[in-house]
């Protein structure tokens, strides 16, 4: 039992890790096709990923409900939400949301209610970082005060009133952008890319264990 | 010496430099498998001829190869000017070039115009056209065949095997002495502060993993920091929340409590539902740990890992509950969110490099001297890779992509 | 005045938010119109665009979900309207699922204004699982990782995708990304592999994360957030709602800005008041 749930899982992933890392070197068509093979599995597992958190989503809300603990009233609402979702696109809808030419009843759904909810949860951030920007943007110290003049720069540059107003702005955001800012992008992407390198590495030699989950003994 | 004499004597080299290369079979021409493909593929070389110009054309004429002596049926392929298609520098890694820089390369794949199988021999010639003028190239023989391996690449896979050393060797060096130094990290000095300020207002301590899932570099980071404050918390019987998003990092991470509270010698102290699923989707989960915020009003959040446009909307209301907040991502493009509704913002690596200081587990540590080994390595490539650039640029010559090449990136 | 610099450094954020509603509200009700700057970064896209024959196939990957709508719809529909003029084959896909239903609204609504017909001038694929793994399957043979398009129509045989067998013959790909999967990804799965000719487009707020791609070379051009679509709808001289955005936006970043000074103008009276009390 603890071959299949340990050494198992190690070897297929040490076996194919070092399989696809060496993929990227060989042109062969043989090569191509097995990742191709591979890709194809890969997708109907990401396919059943979506299975996996709505049945997730459903036992939790339902032991919400059974229990009948503190917000339980809203678990009832996402169920209610879910199943008449479910019911107007597989049976009324057939899960399209426009049928020659006209809205069906699933695609009113997506459209005035998901996509409005999902716009306005998105526009709260403007309000949002108007208040933090309004708290944090002081010049408490002298790296505080260079960050401040720059968002000031930036924020004039970006927008045609201050391009109008101070055309000088624009150049100098465009400056920031491409030379300061790539700069630094660069070296925080070359950091986090070393770490993920590293992170694979580990985990198709089977020093990272944690995706097996479980404890340290793993 | 008369006028007339002078005149013919200026007259004669600028009628030869007028008078036009006569047109001349091309040199050196050759068709061989292309180099590092798929297959289906030829290529052809030949050298460059100072006659090279718009006005002259170049035509590639191709047959299948059959036996020897038997006539071939050649068909045109493709026609472009003689002055195009010049091997560059940094077309090929100088190990592994079909053709001296300068010359010409042509790459022929197959097409409906004229479809190329693997084995099989096929036969090519240039004709070279000019006005009326015409001359052809020698017939040249060559059979495409896919390649195993792409030469053009063996520097890079170098290199993973030169890195995937040296993390192994920092590894086994951490394993010997687990004790190495690493720099303070501000924000983890802040972590038992923040608990010890939960406690003593007996509120709760609400711990975000982030967006991501366990295949997720920062998400593993994430874990193993909650953890270490997990015994913390343990130790100072203070409440934990861990809201989660994606169910399998929620399974990871109840192990992970339940271990660090049984090795603080709390395993009475641990709740099964401190970790809990709320949802998948990104809104719907930030406007129920916002609630959560909202309603029992925590002490001190923890935002590790991944994260994208809730990040903002996170930490603003946890700033505004009053809570001290500890962010840990290497999402670069919420960093300004963290860095100014946060108390401590832990950039990048920062992330992987608190889960080893906390732990001091080998692996860990030993990944992160690996890694600092390699931004090492990458900072003194970037300063020679730009000091010889620079000189090969002043001295006008191509000798230094003798060394610039082996960091160059060939497909 | 103290009274008052204490009574601002720690206001109520609902006034903050009540100033920003109106500086949003006001300028879409009475706009007043500025001339758009254009980027050198959207210039790269539309000028690759602009280069492209006619019949050239052009794969547009709208790789966000209605949250980022505002800001990604107007690049697509701008997008769309130069492809269509320019009479490109256009292919439409996402990677992300919740966007499906707002990805096809906006190619039929593109559509049906210039009047183009699905199967013949465009086709909209979908949503397939598997994010890399569909890149790479799409890069083998495009018909196997979708055997139909979102309407349900076999794929082999369209006339639009006449000649395509895989990534290889796209000619240029154009990802629209609110985050993860997008522009990375298809660099990573897609170009580096298929070798295709790649733009990208994105929220403000990723933009300047994806200037080290641009200045490698890796991605062409970079339209950025809703001054991005401003500039890209100036460059087809077809406005629409993101140069009608532009007017609010520079209001809401005058008030940001306006806020910010003067809460560093209350904070040092206050810095300086309590420096003359020690």
């Amino acid at each position: 039992m603890i071959f299949f749930k340990r050494q198992l899982p190690l070897l297929i992933t040490g076996i194919m890790g070092v399989a696809f890392a060496l993929q990227y070197y060989i042109p062969h068509p043989v090569s191509e096709e097995a990742i191709t093979h591979i890709s194809k599995w890969m997708q109907i597992i990401s396919g059943f990923a979506l299975v996996l958190g709505l049945a997730s989503l459903f036992q939790v809300h339902a032991v919400k409900i059974k229990r009948q603990v503190p917000g339980w009233g809203y678990s009832v609402i996402l169920y209610l939400a879910m199943l008449v979702t479910m019911a107007v696109g597989l049976f009324w809808s057939k899960g399209e949301t426009t049928m020659n030419g006209a809205q069906t009843g699933f695609g009113w759904i997506y459209s005035y209610t998901m996509v409005p909810l999902q716009a306005t949860m998105f526009s709260i951030l403007a309000f949002f970082i108007a208040s933090a920007a309004y708290r944090a943007f002081r010049a408490r110290t002298r790296e505080a005060a260079v960050l401040l003049v720059a968002a000031v720069i930036v924020m004039m540059g970006r927008v045609p009133l201050g391009q109008f107003l101070l055309p000088w702005t624009w150049d100098v955001t465009q400056w920031l952008l491409n030379v300061v800012n790539s700069a630094v992008r660069r070296a925080i992407l070359i950091g986090v890319s070393m770490g993920a390198v590293a992170l694979s590495l580990k985990i198709i030699l089977g020093y990272e264990r944690s995706y097996l989950g479980g404890g340290k003994d793993q | 010496m008369s006028l007339g004499f002078l005149l013919l004597l200026l007259l004669i080299p600028g009628a030869a430099l007028a008078a036009p290369v006569p047109l001349t079979s091309p040199e050196g021409f050759r068709a061989l498998d292309t180099p590092n493909d798929a297959g289906k593929s030829l290529s052809l070389v030949w050298k460059s001829s100072p006659g090279d110009s718009k006005a002259r054309k170049v035509q590639i004429w191709m047959a299948e190869g059959g036996e020897a002596g038997t006539p071939r049926e050649f068909k045109k392929v493709t026609e472009m000017p003689s002055n195009a298609r010049y091997l560059k520098p940094g077309d090929f890694p100088w190990w592994n070039q079909p053709a001296a820089k300068g010359d010409h390369y042509v790459k022929v794949p197959s097409s409906q115009t004229f479809p190329i199988q693997d084995g099989k021999r096929y036969a090519a010639k240039l004709v070279i056209r000019e006005g009326d003028q015409e001359v052809s190239s020698p017939v040249s023989e060559a059979i495409s065949e896919p390649n195993w391996f792409n030469l053009a690449q063996v520097n890079n896979l170098l290199f993973v095997i030169a890195f995937t050393g040296v993390l192994l060797a920092s590894i086994s060096a951490a394993r010997r002495n687990p004790h190495v130094y690493l720099r303070r990290i501000a924000g983890l000095d802040a972590v038992e502060e923040a608990i010890g300020r939960s406690t003593e207002m007996g509120r709760p301590i609400l711990y975000l993993t982030g967006a991501g899932d366990m295949s997720d570099v920062p998400t593993i980071a994430a874990t193993v920091i909650l953890g270490e404050v997990a015994k913390k918390v343990a130790r100072y019987d203070t409440t934990l929340k861990v809201p989660h998003r994606d169910p399998i990092v929620m399974a990871v991470c109840q192990e992970v409590v339940k271990e660090a509270y049984l090795e603080a010698g709390r395993p009475d102290a641990y709740k099964e539902d401190c970790n809990f699923f709320i949802t998948g989707d990104q809104f719907s989960y930030t406007a129920a740990v916002d609630g959560i915020m909202l309603r029992e009003k925590p002490a001190a959040n923890f935002y590790m890992g991944s994260y994208f446009a809730e990040s903002l909307l996170l930490t603003e209301t946890g700033a505004g509950t009053g809570a001290i907040q500890i962010a840990g991502t290497d999402s670069d493009h919420q960093l300004p969110f963290f860095v100014t509704t946060c108390d401590y913002t832990l950039i990048g690596e920062e992330l992987y490099a608190a889960s080893a200081y906390l732990s001091r587990e080998p692996v860990l540590v030993g990944t992160l001297r690996g890694q600092d080994f390699g931004k090492a390595f990458i900072m003194a490539v970037l300063i020679l890779g730009t000091t010889l650039a620079t000189f090969g640029v002043m001295i006008q010559s191509d000798a230094v992509n003798y060394v610039l090449d082996l960091f160059k990136d060939f497909k | 005045m103290k009274e008052f610099a204490r009574w601002m450094v720690s206001i109520d954020r609902r006034i903050i938010f009540l100033l920003i509603a109106l500086a949003t509200l006001l300028p879409l009700l009475h706009p007043f119109g500025l001339p758009i700057k254009v980027s050198p970064e959207v210039r790269g896209v539309y000028d690759y665009i602009e280069s492209l024959p006619e019949g050239s196939v052009f794969l547009l990957s709208l790789d966000f979900d209605p949250s980022s709508k505002p800001e990604l719809e107007p690049q697509a529909i701008a997008l769309l309207r130069h492809a269509f003029r320019k009479q490109l084959r256009v292919i439409g896909m996402t990677h992300w699922l919740p966007g499906t239903g707002l990805a096809d609204s906006i190619f039929s609504k593109v559509a049906t204004e210039m009047k183009r017909e699905s199967g013949k001038d465009y086709v909209f694929l979908g949503w397939s699982p598997g994010t890399g793994s569909l890149v790479i399957s799409m890069g083998q043979d495009l018909y196997k990782a979708f055997p139909s398009d979102y309407a349900k129509k076999p794929t082999l045989g369209m006339p639009v995708l006449e000649g395509v067998r895989n990534l290889r013959d796209v000619t240029y790909l154009i990802s629209l990304a609110a985050g993860n999967p997008g522009i990375e990804m298809w660099y990573v799965f897609g170009k580096d592999k298929y070798r295709f000719e790649m733009g990208g487009g994105s929220t403000g707020v990723m933009a300047p994360g994806l200037y080290p791609f641009l200045r490698s070379g890796q991605i062409n051009g970079l339209i950025g957030g809703l001054q991005g679509a401003a500039e890209y709808e100036t460059l087809i001289g077809q406005k629409g709602t993101a140069v009608a955005g532009m007017d609010a936006q520079s209001a809401d970043h005058f008030v940001i800005i306006a806020l910010v000074l003067l809460c560093n103008v209350f904070y040092f009276v206050l810095r300086g008041d309590k420096g003359r009390l020690a």
